[in-house]
């Protein structure tokens, strides 16, 4: 057992502590200061607060690079988790900026705390290799999203949806746990790298695996595939994307995403290293790997099926989701240096798309007061620089070049083809798949371009240009929509930097 | 490396900025436009003038003329894909050649397009134009040569179509622009080949490009299925493309057509320039057209070279016979071209690059020269093309007139004091000597003789007589505000260039005679002497004799038909018409080239297009749909399976969805407890399967 040493702690811990120290005073600015004043301008000053201490976050993790592993991976800080982080600190401010002009809550101090402090669970699941701290943020981070999803007491839809969320999470975090305990009793260590050594060591090559440790990877799964929204722990997403308030929802669907998707492949990569199985077609060989074939496979055929039948353009984004976490397993499955990299690159490129489309979601409620897709009837004649991000994110959804999903598929399947022919019938099926997505994208798409707005719709809007165009939402869309070109006509901007990090740390 | 030589590139860029600033032009800034083309042509005049200068003094010093820059395109694998340009003789030649006339068009547009409202767009086409056939004049790859080509061919379609509003004019432009398109093919699908075999489109490359020892030496040797030489095959797909440019049998169709667009783009691109660069291009290729097997044959022509000089010689003859038929001015100057393009097709068969490209610079100045004046008249005329309409203009328009004459007299080859007689003079010499056979000689003498009958009907009834204008164009000329009833000569800005180009067809021939070949040996990279002994060369002096003689020939002929007795009105038969009424109907349809096109070739592609268009209605289109609606009834099953499975578990789900139907609500279910179930669904499907597997 080595010594703690806290003043090094203390320097690794510095940007999750500037962002709780942000957070804190954003709700004391806005508690102590701003009581009296209207909800715009407190949600503009609390959100610009909390930008600032994940600014000051960001800059303090590009200028301090350090390579630490802090009792055998209680707490990391490398090239690897410094990207991440810095990945979820920009969501997060994108977050923050785009809820500006929401008038849902009156508490937004504490929104902007839960926020923060969301970031701040997900920048500790990130940055650990070791079963408690995964475990003990994913409930900090876990806990924060219930109780955003159900921040707007307005509409029973939210809390319903929260309730529902906790329910779900509370069952899967309760199996995680489980099987955390089975691989505490199967290793006698929380670390990743030490069970992965206790599997290697039990199991001589071609011995069946320990059915515990069988026992242990199906609850894991379910634990991490509550988080990414696979099928069939996919339940509470449509719910809760649906009920959510759009900032909350679009975190959820983000940032939340981009570290689960993180810890994921480092606990299967790395922790379960040496039972890995086989999922090649007709030759299936126990392990993780087929259990999570079988899962993508699934999330990915469901997903995109029953998105098409979708009536609400935020439930439709949640089945959306569901086929791109189906996507994304595809590349843990693989779980190679390069899948790693063109999963980072997918999740990110990913994250900014969807929490864009969810901003435009939340500026087309904000006017029509719904989002079903016959709101969006003719929203490129009403607000085409809106109309024009929205079909920027949909096709880069959708995965059409030059936009940055494009290049995310296109690497992510390369990848996973480059280990090994096994997968093909699972690359096939993707993309056999992402044929499918493009039909209900382009229904939205449709929806926007061509479609005439009906008389109340646009009679509503007419109403609702009197409040004014959210201004700072919309620069902040208009931004994400160009960092999904920008990183689809030069991929090299991000994946030289995801690539350089992967070699420094190793995985 | 000198700075000319790096900074070549400036050439064809400068009028391709001018042309891009020229597109984002408004309509009104019509002066900005003229004067950035102009400009821009000017300095890359100047640089053209430097560049041969350097050239020259190159070749005066015994140095190596050609000088190439190279430069990465792209890498695809682990090779690059090299472009560059180069200087060299032919070049030069060139680059002066297009910047100067094309210049002086420049300056005759501003006068000839002053009532037209897209002065503006004009400018900005002729601007590319300029620039993409400097650019094909300087390549160094292949690649870049066809890049620029398309470009030409791209620009020649606008400036075609450029009263696009008139149906004939947007009908040419898409006939130019297809029939061009099928010789690019050829040219394209060569390019493909010859990539294929030596690995590199730059022409020279230190001795690795395709044009020099190495690469010949490996394709000459190569042999295809059906016993042909690669160099042949590709040499003779090359020439598709510059058959199909140039306008040669059988893909001459389109040339007559496009003298819808205007006329100074008649003179710039479809007589001066772009149609020469087909001849420019085997003249570029012509190390690959002459490659030999083995190094004996230096003097026997190549299977390439031999085809080029009978579609050649074919063509100039061709031509010539229907030019003789024509009415309309501009028409009959087209045919004049395509046969003139034949001539010098003849000439790079038979007598080297140095014969065709000599024909090509002469002709340049004297047919634009002819273009130009036959503008002149249209102008002068209130838009009148038809010679029949015309008559008398040597009185109203003298300057256009003894420009007019110097043209003819030039195209015509009359002795001694035209350029026109001593480029033709050495084609047909080199004919007269060529080993495979003497019929290309007799056919090139024919044709001379018919070039100097037509061009005297032409002269005839266009200058000479009373005027037949008034009554023709009595209905036209109150329509129209600014008609006069008279023929009027045209603006200084018109008639300077037109003198200018006068001048240059007398004394241009100068620098090519037997006795003096200071522009054969300057291709030729060789030093040059007057001796007059030349003349004494056997075989020569007969045949100059004998083509001024055909020439004389042809000028009496034309006299006597057209000259003797003035042309009575517009009405009147033509007087060869009369005598030979058969012939000359056949002669005035071009033989019926168009309608036999219209006939199988057309037919056959429209019957294809309906067979297409049918198969992608019901055959594909069906494939699709049934595939769609596969898609479609696979989600809706899915779909439904989903409710099945989920609501499977509670009886209240079930219950619910026969009550209200809707669907999607239940899909979802909405109950948190058949969530939950389903992940101990999950939980013991999951561990049944792995644990299924651990035990197989």
């Amino acid at each position: 057992m080595s010594t703690v040493n806290y003043a090094q702690l203390w320097q690794l811990a510095l940007p999750q502590v500037i962002v709780v120290a942000a957070a804190l005073i954003a709700l004391a600015v806005d508690l102590l200061l701003l009581r009296m004043r209207p909800t715009h301008t407190r949600f503009t000053v609390a959100a610009l607060l909390g930008s600032l201490g994940c600014v000051l976050a960001i800059v303090r993790l590009v200028l301090a690079p350090a390579q630490v592993n802090v009792l055998d991976g209680t707490l990391l800080a490398n090239p690897l988790t410094h990207l991440v982080q810095v990945a979820l600190l920009v969501l997060a401010i994108a977050t923050l900026l785009m809820a500006t002009n929401s008038r849902f809550t009156e508490h937004i101090g504490e929104f902007v705390l839960l926020i923060l402090v969301a970031t701040v669970g997900s920048m500790f699941l990130a940055s650990s290799q070791d079963l408690l701290v995964i475990f003990i943020s994913l409930e900090l981070l876990s806990l924060s999203l219930y109780i955003l999803t159900a921040f707007d007491k307005h509409r029973p839809h939210s809390s319903e949806a929260a309730l529902k969320y906790f329910l779900f999470g509370g069952m899967s975090a309760a199996f995680l746990l489980f099987g955390f305990s089975l691989l505490y009793g199967l290793s006698n260590s929380t670390s990743l790298p030490r069970i992965a050594d206790a599997i290697h060591a039990s199991g001589a090559t071609g011995s069946p695996l320990n059915p515990l440790l069988l026992i242990a990877i199906v609850t894991t799964v379910i634990g991490f595939g509550f988080k990414v929204a696979a099928f069939p722990f996919h339940f509470w997403a449509p719910d809760v994307y649906q009920g959510a308030p759009a900032p909350s929802a679009g975190f959820i669907a983000s940032a939340s995403k981009v570290a689960s998707f993180f810890i994921f492949f480092q606990i299967m990569a790395v922790g379960f290293a040496g039972a890995e199985g086989s999922a090649a077609w007709m030759r299936f060989t126990t392990g993780w790997v087929p259990v999570l074939a079988v899962v993508a496979a699934l999330s990915m055929v469901l997903g995109n099926l029953v998105a098409i039948v979708q009536r609400s353009v935020r439930r439709l984004l949640a089945y959306s989701a569901i086929a791109h976490a189906g996507y994304m397993l595809l590349a843990i499955a693989s779980h190679t240096q390069q899948s790693l990299g063109a999963l980072l690159y997918y999740v990110i490129t990913y994250a900014l798309a969807t929490l864009g489309a969810f901003g435009v979601v939340a500026i087309v409620e904000h006017r029509t007061g719904g989002d079903r897709l016959s709101d969006f009837d003719g929203l490129s004649r009403r607000a085409p620089v809106l109309s024009g991000c929205m079909f920027i994110f949909l096709l880069s959804l959708a995965g059409i070049p030059p936009l940055a999903g494009f290049f995310g598929k296109f690497y992510l399947f390369v990848s996973v083809l480059g280990s090994g022919p096994g997968l093909l019938w699972l690359v096939v099926l993707a993309i056999a798949m992402s044929a499918v997505s493009l039909y209900y994208y382009l229904q939205v798409l449709k929806r926007i371009y061509v479609a005439n707005p009906s008389e109340e719709v646009a009679n509503a809007s007419a109403d609702a240009t009197t409040i004014g165009t959210p201004i700072l939402s919309q620069a902040v869309v208009v931004l994400l929509a160009a960092g999904v070109v920008l990183f689809g006509c030069a991929p090299h901007l991000l994946l030289h930097w995801i690539d350089a990090a992967i070699r420094t740390t190793g995985f | 490396m000198t700075w000319i030589v790096q900074n070549l590139w400036l050439v064809p860029a400068l009028p391709t900025v001018a042309a891009g600033i020229g597109a984002l032009a408004r309509r009104r800034n019509r002066v900005l436009a003229a004067s950035l083309a102009i400009g821009s042509m000017s300095v890359s005049f100047l640089l053209s003038v430097v560049a041969f200068a350097h050239v020259l003094s190159l070749g005066n010093r015994g140095l190596a003329t050609r000088q190439v820059v190279d430069f990465r395109w792209f890498q695809f694998g682990n090779q690059w894909l090299k472009l560059g340009w180069m200087l060299d003789p032919l070049t030069a030649v060139m680059l002066v050649m297009v910047t100067f006339v094309g210049l002086l068009i420049f300056i005759y547009s501003v006068g000839y397009m002053e009532h037209d409202e897209n002065f503006t767009r004009f400018f900005c086409f002729l601007a590319l134009f300029a620039g993409a056939m400097l650019g094909v004049v300087l390549s160094n790859s292949l690649l870049l040569l066809f890049m620029c080509w398309e470009l030409v061919g791209l620009t020649s379609y606008l400036l075609i179509g450029f009263w696009y509003h008139k149906p004939e004019a947007a009908a040419a432009a898409k006939k130019a622009f297809i029939v061009t398109r099928i010789g690019d093919l050829g040219f394209f699908l060569g390019m493909a080949w010859l990539y294929a075999q030596s690995g590199t489109l730059l022409f020279y490359d230190n001795g690795a490009g395709c044009l020099e020892h190495a690469a010949l030496a490996v394709l000459v040797v190569h042999v295809t299925a059906v016993g042909m030489a690669a160099s042949t095959g590709i040499a003779l797909l090359i020439f598709c493309g510059a058959a199909g440019k140039s306008g040669q049998v059988p893909l001459h169709v389109w040339l007559p057509d496009a003298m819808e667009g205007p006329t100074p783009v008649s003179a710039l691109i479809h007589a001066a320039t772009m149609v020469a660069a087909g001849v420019f291009l085997i003249a570029r290729v012509y190390p690959l057209m002459s490659a030999h097997a083995g190094p004996g044959l230096g003097l026997t022509p190549t299977t390439a070279l031999i085809v080029v000089t009978w579609v050649g010689a074919i063509t100039a003859v061709f031509a010539a016979l229907i030019a003789i038929a024509q009415y309309d001015i501009k028409r009959i100057l087209a045919y004049s071209t395509i046969s003139q393009l034949g001539y010098m097709m003849m000439g790079l068969g038979v007598g080297g690059v140095a014969v065709g490209m000599f024909h090509l610079i002469t002709h340049a100045f004297f047919k634009s020269l002819l273009f130009l004046g036959a503008g002149s008249v249209i102008h002068g005329c209130n838009g009148e093309q038809d010679i029949r309409k015309m008559g008398g203009l040597r009185k109203f328009m003298p300057i256009t007139f003894l420009a007019y004459a110097v043209g003819m007299l030039a195209l015509c080859g009359f002795p001694l004091f035209f350029s026109g007689f001593w480029s033709k003079d050495a084609i047909l010499h080199a004919a007269s000597t060529w080993s495979v056979s003497r019929t290309p000689y007799y056919l090139g003498a024919f044709g001379a003789l018919l070039t100097a009958f037509y061009m005297t009907r032409q002269v005839y009834y266009v200058f000479a007589g009373a005027s037949r204008l008034d009554a023709s164009t009595a209905a036209s000329a109150h329509a129209s505000s600014h008609a006069t009833a008279t023929p009027h000569e045209s603006p200084a800005i018109m008639t300077i260039p037109l003198t200018i180009l006068a001048a240059f067809a007398m004394l241009l021939g100068f620098v090519g005679t037997p006795a003096w070949p200071w522009f054969q040996s300057f291709l030729q990279d060789r030093g040059v002497a007057l001796h007059l002994a030349a003349f004494s060369e056997p075989g020569l002096l007969p045949v100059m004799l004998s083509s001024s003689l055909i020439v004389l020939l042809g000028l009496a002929l034309g006299w006597w038909f057209y000259g003797r007795k003035p042309i009575a009105s517009a009405e009147a038969p033509d007087s060869f018409g009369r005598l030979q009424p058969h012939a000359f109907s056949i002669l005035g349809h071009a033989f019926y080239v168009d309608a036999l096109y219209r006939a199988t070739l057309l037919r056959l592609n429209a019957a294809w297009s309906r067979i297409c268009d049918w198969l992608d209605r019901w055959v594909w289109n069906g494939a699709v749909q049934t595939v769609s609606y596969t898609v479609l009834a696979f989600a809706w099953l899915d779909n439904l399976v989903d409710t099945k499975v989920v609501n499977a578990g509670f009886d209240e789900g079930c219950e619910t969805v026969s009550r209200s139907g809707q669907v999607l609500a239940l899909l979802q279910g909405g109950r948190v407890q058949s969530y939950l179930r389903m992940i101990g669904v999950a939980l013991v499907a999951l561990a049944v399967f792995l644990l299924w597997g651990a035990t197989r």
